[in-house]
């Protein structure tokens, strides 16, 4: 609870009452909105496939932080028709390749299988498989760095550093 | 129950009659009459200011500082400091988006979109397309906020002063018309201001960018520092400094008695700051205006005209159109300060017509609405530093380094005419290896490694005033109040060319000379306004027949008004222009409260 501790701090820096707004304490419940699936059980699909670009280590994977609902909510909401149709295509996609290569669903192969398909779509000189992989890639990349719990307890975000310091060693690690 | 009455009665009863009835409407017009009079007395004040932006702000406190009831209209909603920032505390992760606008906004918004600070957390502050369109006769990116403290939420918040060769730069080159003022008259204006406002920097003694009343300056960084000593080697005239900018670094009194506390370094200025780490009216002028007891704010109130009354010869109030009722009202004071920025101002303006003024307010001289001129930011060039590798930099600065002008400061040297300011910064670059995926991919997206130092430059350029740079009433379209539309005609010339090519080749030259890799320059051919510091249309002037305000930013032809926003600008220097829109404010209503008091408005 950084966060409302440095509200209270704040309040106190500019030394009088300062009443917060609804919005200052409900900050753990950000609305993921209402983000639409194009087809039956592609929301499953690319959760699994987030999940084996980052994987669970000794921490949270892609799929655990939520990372295939701010996938979908992006594609749906900044791109354009042309991108969102090679998306949801190279989704189903994944599908009929694991079908095709392990004879069974994307979601029902190991994960060595899942990863093995992926890398085989990175190398694609197809330029839709490319364009499809480098989106979800980024996109996985950016929703996962910007998580809640990567910021938090991984890279460890400053929200309020409260200096600037223009020459320092670099830390030895 | 029927009553008869004789004739007699009944022409008495009927006299009667007519005698309450003629009573009966005096009454009536008695206190129709005092209604009007009573209500035309709560709808007169000492002072109007038209706005309530970075110049509206300060105007309001200076005049109710001096004890004048004064009524400020701000044509968007209220946004009260802390309360009104919804997306101030939030996280980065809390952003559905993650700052990226969905294509619904971007598609519908083509021109704010694109400024670099319109955003997912600070949308809320700027004016949409569609809500106050206008015609581009050339492209022009009109930048707007329409909301109490406009936008000074918004700004970059550099505040560098203008120095003599800025203001005698005209009458040097024979250009616009030459300056009423000198840098002698707005200095003891731009300390009253800093002090106030809480700027950070350092005194450089540079005499091209006037030291002023600073708070502990930012640090320059290692690499920002080395340039400074190798440019310093190279070029006698050349200088490498930290940006004066409006953050407290070092909270005086006068800032706490503002309620407001030191900068936090947060970097996320434009969502509002609950610190009041930085200037905005919304953190400074208006809620210290608010504590006299002397300010009425009137958020939704767009300002139609200034009226001239023909039968006192004298400008007696401003029209309004309620937002939220569409009811045209008036509002009378003695003093009008237009605050209204740069481009609002000039369309009020032409936009008030009487017998004495066909051709808008004070426009005798018909430059009304003429030699506007912006900044040119077109060219940028970036580069890499293989140095320093042993050092970065830690925490975050609202900040970054500056170049001051340069560039035919002393004498003509150059085909073109002016010069140009730039910033310059350098950042510690890290990378992760981003091939493969799974635990690799992972592991190296969680273990940054640095990379060199990116240096990077912007250049802001002065643009010389031209009579065909112009804004004016369209003629048949009009906005969603029924006032006539803006129409915009502004654009680059050959001198902008010129000066686009002697900055990249002349900062290409110093950052080669530093040993800086990789160098590339851009042009990136941004529309005129994007860079938000367009002026001019108001100038001032030393002549009535071809100027409109006076050295105190007065009307030469309605001694009451006065215009100290971008306006006001006879021409554009290469500073950030908001500090001295500031100081001209202060000044001029110093000027004008004297007046009053010696009854000579």
């Amino acid at each position: 609870m950084e966060r409302r501790i440095a509200l209270k701090g704040m309040a106190a820096a500019i030394g009088a009452i300062v009443s917060l707004p609804a919005w200052a304490s409900g900050w753990n419940d950000s609305s993921l909105g209402n983000v639409k699936f194009s087809g039956v059980g592609q929301a499953e699909i690319l959760k699994v496939a987030v999940e084996a670009i980052i994987p669970k280590t000794d921490t949270p994977g892609a799929g655990e932080l939520g990372v295939a609902t701010f996938v979908q909510r992006m594609v749906t909401d900044c791109y354009d028709k042309k991108t969102q149709d090679v998306f949801a295509k190279g989704i189903a996609g994944l599908d009929a390749q694991s079908n095709k290569s392990f004879g069974k669903a994307f979601t029902e192969a190991s994960k060595t299988q899942q990863t093995q398909l992926l890398q085989e779509l990175e190398k694609s000189s197809d330029s839709e498989t490319k364009s499809f992989f480098g989106l979800l890639k980024n996109l996985t990349i950016q929703g996962y760095m910007s998580s809640e719990y990567v910021m938090t307890n991984l890279t460890h975000f400053e929200f309020i550093p409260g200096r600037y310091h223009g020459c320092v060693p670099v830390a030895k690690g | 129950m029927v009553v008869f009455l004789s004739r007699k009665a009944r022409n008495i009863y009927k006299q009667i009659l007519q005698s309450n009835q003629r009573l009966e409407k005096s009454i009536r017009n008695y206190k129709m009459a005092n209604f009007n009079i009573d209500s035309e007395k709560a709808r007169t004040y000492d002072a109007i200011v038209i706005g309530s932006g970075i110049s509206g702000g300060w105007s309001a406190k200076e005049l109710t500082e001096r004890g004048l009831k004064t009524l400020v209209l701000e044509r968007g909603r209220d946004v009260k400091h802390i309360v009104d920032y919804p997306t101030t505390n939030m996280q980065p992760w809390e952003f559905d988006h993650r700052e990226r606008l969905p294509k619904e906004v971007t598609d519908a918004n083509p021109i704010v979109s694109r400024c670099y600070n319109f955003k997912e957390s600070s949308q809320h502050f700027f004016v949409k397309d569609n809500e106050h369109p206008y015609v581009q006769e050339k492209p022009f990116d009109w930048i707007r906020g329409y909301q109490v403290g406009g936008k000074s939420l918004l700004w970059a918040r550099q505040t560098q002063r203008w120095s003599q060769f800025d203001f005698e730069g005209p009458a040097r080159d024979k250009f616009a018309v030459e300056w009423p003022i000198g840098y002698n008259d707005i200095a003891p204006w731009y300390s009253h201001v800093e002090k106030f406002a809480g700027i950070t920097g350092n005194k450089d003694g540079i005499d091209t960018l006037p030291d002023g009343e600073f708070l502990r300056p930012h640090d320059l960084n290692c690499v920002e520092k080395y340039f400074k000593e190798s440019v310093a080697k190279q070029y006698k005239d050349r200088h490498i400094i930290i940006g004066r900018a409006a953050h407290i670094t070092d909270p005086k009194q006068i800032h706490l008695d503002q309620g407001r506390a030191q900068c936090q370094s947060r970097t996320i200025c434009e969502r509002g700051c609950p610190f009041g780490g930085y200037f905005s009216s919304n953190a400074s002028t208006i809620p210290w205006a608010m504590k006299t007891g002397n300010m009425t704010l009137r958020p939704h109130s767009v300002v139609h005209s200034v009226i001239y009354d023909d039968k006192k010869q004298k400008v007696t109030g401003v029209r309004v159109i309620d937002a939220n009722t569409k009811e045209m009202m008036e509002f009378y004071a003695n003093i009008i300060f237009v605050n209204a920025a740069a481009l609002n101002t000039n369309l009020i303006l032409m936009n008030s017509i009487s017998s004495r003024f066909p051709n808008g307010l004070g426009n005798d001289s018909g430059v009304l609405g003429k030699y506007v001129a912006f900044h040119n930011y077109r060219a940028s060039i970036s580069g890499e530093y293989e140095g320093f590798l042993d050092s970065t930099t830690d925490g975050r600065r609202p900040n970054s380094g500056y170049i001051p002008r340069f560039r035919n400061v002393y004498k003509q040297e150059t085909d073109f005419l002016r010069g140009y300011a730039a910033g310059f910064g350098a950042d510690r670059m890290t990378y992760s290896d981003r091939s493969d995926i799974g635990e690799s991919l992972k592991a190296s997206l969680l273990n940054k490694k640095y990379g060199n130092w990116s240096v990077g430059s912007h250049m802001m350029g002065e643009t010389i005033p031209k009579e065909s740079s112009y804004v004016a009433l369209d003629k048949d379209l009009k906005d969603a109040y029924g006032i006539p539309q803006l129409k915009i005609n502004i654009g680059y010339d050959d001198n902008d060319e010129k000066m686009i090519k002697d900055y990249i080749e002349q900062v290409t030259e110093m950052f080669t000379n530093a040993g800086f890799k990789n160098i590339r320059s851009h042009d990136g051919h941004r529309n005129p306004g994007n860079d938000i510091h367009e002026m001019g249309g108001v100038r001032m002037g030393k002549d009535p027949k071809t100027s409109i305000l006076n050295k105190w930013n007065q009307m030469h032809a309605a001694k009451n008004v006065f215009v100290t926003d971008g306006a006001s600008m006879t021409s554009t220097s290469t500073q950030n222009p908001s500090l001295t829109y500031m100081a001209f404010s202060a000044r001029s209503v110093d000027y004008a409260v004297k007046q009053l008091k010696a009854k000579n408005l």
